[in-house]
């Protein structure tokens, strides 16, 4: 069964707020173009929630969704929330690098899998191709491996010829997805916890540095393309996922880059460090009574909640604009 | 008869600066020449240590925008073979050799440094004797003493200490630093995706190195051990063959002869590791190779490399005192395909390789038959141990004791069929079972017990 039917996407609490503080963070991107004339790439899905939330919030009209899913294109054309949207239908690796990429834009390339060659490849296509000013969104399931079964040690060790070892095994499942491209060092005790996402995030800005220093030879000093992280989200709806969020510029452009100003938002992370999604869990009306007591005009000012732990009331401060609703809706 | 003393019938041959500057560089890729300065620390291992073993030594390579170093605790560059032979573009005749040495053309260690950048220093100390010099290449190709003289070519010592008191708390070794690098390279060298490379390809470069204790870091961070096994069983073994070829035969002098071990056999299914691993004194010269460099292909009568034979492995280990005599590139980066003696040991190693490769190829075309299940022979393998190839020592001979079984009972044939995923799901889940195999399996015996009479 595709991703798409059993999980729906618009339920997803953390994603939802991961996808609301990027949309903020792209209307920052206004020193290099007008926002809505930016054109943005993602992968719809049949729920194409964040087409939605970018052309309501940003005006973008220019859309296009890539879907892999090629057999049921009907269903795809149906579920098109725009008629602005474009839906091309193929593997990203096929349809990115026939885009035209003369036009300012924001990609958001959301993978249920995990990072592999392919979507390094897809990485590929635009730090090769894209203009200054453009933002590109990487994402990826940075789940650990669970614990291995008895049939996955016995089949190690046939493959191997060798008694069973956890950091080898996980170092060679690893190898599966990335393989050449694991950053030197990176040891097979630690990818547990958020050790995938650290090496996946490692993994995908040095593929960034690969491309632009070939992209760059030749070029003059102004002219060479530079790419900043301007974000760095870790969440777990289900599976732990990584996103990291990054603008392309061309040195000469690094005033308009500074303009944008992405460091004022408190969420975004330029570093190693992820910013931690958490989603505290409230009842409606403690919500309401949360959100009379926000936002804060000064800094040393606390929410109070009857019975609700202080944890919970700082997740929810930092994340109360972006915090979904959902309701139960008896149709009649 | 022309007067060899009339100057008007001399033709110019003698080499340029530029040439070994800006040409001989174009033919080595930036890790292959950073890996050819490692082969110099081994020989140096070699020089202390003998034959034994290099626990307790290492190479530290860095590397930076800024800058690119190496150094060891290998010894050291004596300061009579700096000031001859180390610094010489090419060998001179009666340059001493290092016994069973990686470096041999007297081309790697300037070539790397003209490939790196524009300055570059070298600190040896020798546990007597000790040197410095720095050279800035684009004044060196400035000075106009040498142009038409290769002869008169020379770089000048900065320090020159000699005939110093043995202290053995003295730290014996060689730094070297390249500094201001080629643009290109310094945007290289920061890379990580660059230095995960130049760990791989150490990695398996200097594999019996670091296996016999040597320590390679790049950053700091230490160049694991890979190994090279092949499977044995009671069911399975693998050839080993040892070969000498006196040197008289290869290039008509007296000396030591080359010896060569030839190995091959079973080991993991993997599709890039299969293939012959050829080694010249320690150094891995071809990895897992799958051309007509090796053994594949019809101009050896032999077949192409193939998924079937992922199977496969076969490695050679050539061995001489005098390295001039073993078929290496000055790349370090192949082998040398027309050398007499390489030509006459691919022969052996065809035929080593042939009855490895004719039991795969009956195993896959029975598969292929589907006269047999598809996991024998991983099964088979599973009661094998991966053996290290350096510890095999005894010649034998590939033998299989495992036949690949046709399935017991009458003659079987093989159904493929595809339905939709949903139902395919739903199936398995009704069955209670994992595999797509025994989803068809059990609804043919489900079918054929109800309507078929069985």
């Amino acid at each position: 069964m595709p991703s798409y039917r059993s999980i729906n996407y618009v339920m997803r609490p953390a994603k939802s707020i991961e996808r609301k503080m990027l949309a903020e963070s792209f209307r920052r991107l206004h020193p290099f173009q007008r926002i809505n004339e930016y054109r943005y790439v993602g992968f719809g899905s049949i729920y194409f929630s964040d087409f939605q939330l970018i052309h309501r919030e940003l005006g973008i009209d220019d859309m296009i969704s890539i879907e892999k899913d090629t057999y049921a294109k009907e269903c795809f054309e149906f579920n098109k929330p725009y008629r602005s949207i474009t839906i091309e239908f193929g593997l990203s690796g096929q349809i990115l690098p026939t885009l035209d990429w003369t036009k300012r834009s924001i990609i958001w390339l959301d993978y249920d899998g995990k990072l592999d060659v392919d979507s390094l490849a897809d990485i590929g296509t635009v730090s090769a191709s894209c203009v200054s000013g453009t933002a590109l969104v990487f994402s990826v399931n940075a789940h650990a491996e669970h614990q291995p079964r008895d049939q996955e040690r016995a089949d190690f060790e046939r493959q191997t010829g060798k008694p069973f070892n956890i950091a080898e095994y996980l170092l060679s499942k690893l190898a599966q997805y990335i393989g050449p491209k694991i950053p030197p060092g990176t040891q097979g005790k630690d990818l547990h916890g958020n050790g995938v996402a650290t090496v996946f995030h490692r993994t995908i800005l040095n593929e960034i540095d690969e491309q632009l220093s070939r992209r760059n030879a030749l070029l003059d000093p102004g002219d060479k393309m530079v790419c900043r992280q301007i974000g760095h989200f870790l969440y777990q709806d289900g599976a732990l996922m990584l996103t990291v969020a990054l603008v392309f510029f061309k040195a000469s452009d690094l005033s308009v880059f500074e303009a944008c100003g992405f460091d004022k938002l408190p969420f975004l992370r330029s570093g190693n460090d992820p910013y931690l999604i958490r989603v505290p869990c409230l009842t409606n009306k403690e919500i309401r009574y949360l959100n009379e007591q926000l936002p804060f005009l000064t800094a040393t000012i606390r929410l109070k909640g009857p019975g609700i732990p202080d944890e919970v009331l700082k997740a929810y401060s930092e994340v109360y604009r972006y915090f979904p609703s959902f309701h139960e809706i008896v149709w009649s | 008869m022309p007067n060899p003393e009339d100057a008007t019938l001399r033709i110019n041959a003698s080499p340029s600066k530029e040439f070994f500057i800006h040409m001989l560089t174009r033919d080595v890729q930036l890790t292959k020449a950073i890996i050819d300065l490692v082969d110099n620390c081994v020989d140096g291992a070699r020089r202390l240590n003998g034959d034994g073993r290099f626990d307790g030594l290492w190479v530290r390579i860095e590397l930076s925008s800024a800058s690119f170093s190496i150094t060891d605790n290998c010894g050291g560059i004596p300061v009579d073979t700096a000031r001859n032979y180390a610094f010489r573009f090419g060998r001179p005749k009666n340059a001493e050799e290092t016994p069973n040495s990686m470096g041999l053309f007297g081309v790697g260690m300037k070539r790397t440094f003209f490939k790196l950048g524009n300055q570059f220093e070298v600190n040896s100390k020798c546990k007597t004797e000790g040197f410095t010099m720095k050279v800035n290449v684009k004044d060196w190709i400035g000075e106009e003493e040498d142009t038409n003289n290769p002869e008169g070519w020379h770089f000048n010592f900065d320090t020159l200490e000699t005939d110093l008191p043995q202290d053995p708390a003295r730290e014996v070794g060689t730094a070297i630093t390249v500094s201001d690098l080629h643009p290109t390279v310094a945007e290289t060298l920061q890379l990580e995706n660059f230095h995960a490379q130049l760990i791989l390809e150490l990695k398996t470069a200097h594999s019996l190195s670091i296996q016999q204790g040597l320590g390679i870091t790049v950053n700091h961070v230490p160049v694991a051990l890979q190994s090279h096994n092949l499977f044995v069983s009671t069911e399975f073994k693998p050839s080993m063959k040892e070969l000498e070829y006196p040197r008289e035969q290869i290039d008509g002098q007296q000396g030591s002869p080359v010896y060569v071990k030839l190995l091959a056999g079973l080991a993991t299914r993997s599709l890039p590791e299969g293939g012959w691993y050829v080694f010249c004194n320690g150094r891995m010269v071809l990895n897992a190779d799958k051309t007509e460099l090796s053994i594949w292909g019809p101009s050896h009568e032999m077949r192409q490399y193939h998924p079937d034979f992922a199977y496969f492995r076969g490695y050679a280990f050539f061995d001489s005192e005098h390295s001039a005599l073993l078929p290496w590139t000055t790349t370090k980066n192949g082998v040398d395909s027309d050398s007499a003696l390489y030509r006459k040991v691919q022969l052996e190693m065809i035929e080593i390789s042939k009855p490895v490769i004719a039991f795969l190829s009956g195993w896959a075309k029975q598969r292929y038959e589907a006269e047999t299940s598809d996991d024998q022979l991983d099964t088979a393998l599973t009661r094998a141990q991966a053996v290290e190839v350096a510890t095999m020592d005894a010649p034998t001979t590939f033998s299989v004791a495992f036949q690949p079984r046709p399935q017991a009972g009458p003659r079987v044939q093989r159904i493929q069929y595809s339905k939709p995923y949903d139902e395919v799901e739903k199936a398995k889940t009704l069955l209670n079972v994992r595999s797509l195999k025994e989803v068809g399996e059990r609804t043919f015996d489900y079918y054929m017990e109800y309507e078929g009479g069985n």
